[in-house]
């Protein structure tokens, strides 16, 4: 009665942002948020389908269609970090460097881990799969707004309300998905199933109508600048942990 | 250990998003956060002979030479407000200078990892010794204090000049783009 109720609250939010999207001309403006809320709509409808009249495919189709809608939520991080960060390369730069680093140390626990035991790619189960990537997202989507926020990037209220909205999906999801067990219906299973409906009044309200991002003036060329700001600031830091030393050892 | 690992990152998300949101962090500000009144005034650290007197014994000698509890104990309360008014001083310029350096350093093509990643630590060890500081005047009073106070004081200047840097960066650019 539970998985029914977060299933129509969802479909009937989905409805409702696609609706609202296209009557205030945002589905042209955000295209790949849209195109990730039309799928998980008719990823629903699939699974609900295919419950009902395939239902020994279920399982492969369900989690076919988890892992999709996970790739296509890394797309909607990406753009985001595209969109926010057009007018700062600097900034952009650094998100880029940690999240490569982030997704290589990924990497590498994963291969370690299979390196060290061979079968564990048969032993691990869908859900283990999922909250292992669940994982790494939320690790990157918490790297890119610490990153946004000491850069002092300025956000419009839509694409905050995108990031904040999938943030914090993506953070219940984590959580539940770790103490959610293998069968059964509990209590864990129904805070990750309502994880998506509060997503989606979140971001029914933070898009509602149209707001750019605004558009800063200070494009000062400080690439020359930058190279000598970083040399000074090296050699103070120098001449600090030298003076350090002193002062420890005095 | 994935589990916890997990959990841990699932939390730490939803506490950063929570407060990038309570707080605003987020939202639309061209130039970056507006400062709080004291990081306004906190323009350059106060004289050094001003931040000897605040940490001084000779004051804390001389009033109990008067052999008067009250006094004693006013000039104990006065004198711990102030030490820590100049912690606040100091930790407010710090977040300045910092805030300075991530409006100058978003803009640049060729910004270096590394670089930032020293910076940022400087900051932290400087915000972690203002806070040992302050706690330290609360427990034990700005008379005990005079040694580390000093060191603060010293890496606080230190970074003053690295602000400084940054602004005549800032400028020279200005003006070539200007006279360009």
């Amino acid at each position: 009665m539970l998985s029914q109720g977060i299933w129509w609250s969802s479909i009937v939010l989905e409805v409702f942002l696609l609706a609202r999207a296209a009557s205030a001309r945002l589905i042209f403006r955000y295209p790949v948020f849209y195109g990730y809320i039309s799928f998980v709509l008719s990823q629903s409808i699939l699974r609900s389908l295919v419950h009902r009249w395939y239902e020994q495919g279920y399982k492969r189709v369900y989690w076919t269609t988890e892992f999709l809608g996970l790739a296509m939520g890394c797309w909607i991080v990406f753009e985001v970090y595209r969109v926010a960060l057009a007018a700062y390369p600097g900034t952009a730069r650094m998100a880029r460097k940690i999240l490569v680093f982030l997704f290589v140390l990924a990497a590498s626990k994963a291969a370690a881990a299979l390196w060290s035991d061979p079968h564990l790619l048969v032993e691990t189960t869908p859900l283990q799969v999922e909250r292992a990537l669940r994982t790494v997202q939320a690790i990157s989507i918490a790297a890119l707004v610490a990153v946004f926020v000491f850069y002092s990037i300025p956000f419009g209220r839509n694409l905050r309300g995108i990031l904040l909205g999938y943030g914090l999906f993506v953070g219940e999801r984590v959580i539940c998905l770790t103490f959610v067990p293998p069968q059964g219906h509990h209590f864990w299973f129904y805070a990750a199933s309502a994880s998506y409906p509060v997503a989606l009044s979140l971001w029914l309200f933070y898009m509602w109508s149209y707001q750019p991002s605004p558009v800063t003036k200070d494009s000062l060329q400080l690439e020359y600048d930058y190279q000598r700001i970083a040399a000074a600031t090296r050699r103070r830091l120098q001449e600090t942990s030298g003076y350090l030393r002193r002062v420890v050892r005095s | 250990m994935i589990e916890f690992s997990s959990l841990i990152a699932g939390i730490a998300l939803l506490l950063l998003l929570l407060t990038a949101a309570a707080k605003g962090w987020l939202a639309s500000r061209p130039l970056g956060p507006e400062p709080a009144a004291s990081e306004e005034d906190a323009t350059e650290p106060c004289p050094a002979e001003l931040v000897n007197r605040i940490f001084s014994r000779e004051d804390w000698e001389f009033v109990r030479g008067l052999k008067a509890g009250g006094i004693e104990r006013l000039f104990e309360q006065e004198r711990k407000r102030v030490a820590l008014v100049w912690v606040c001083q100091i930790s407010a310029m710090v977040r300045k200078v910092m805030r300075e350096h991530a409006q100058a350093a978003r803009q640049s093509k060729n910004l270096r990892i590394s670089t930032e990643i020293n910076i940022f630590a400087q900051f932290l060890v400087l915000m972690a010794v203002c806070g040992i500081l302050s706690a330290a005047i609360q427990l034990a009073g700005p008379l005990w204090l005079g040694g580390l106070a000093h060191f603060a004081q010293r890496l606080s200047q230190r970074v003053s000049k690295v602000q400084e840097t940054i602004r005549a960066g800032a400028l020279s650019s200005a003006r070539e783009a200007g006279s360009a």
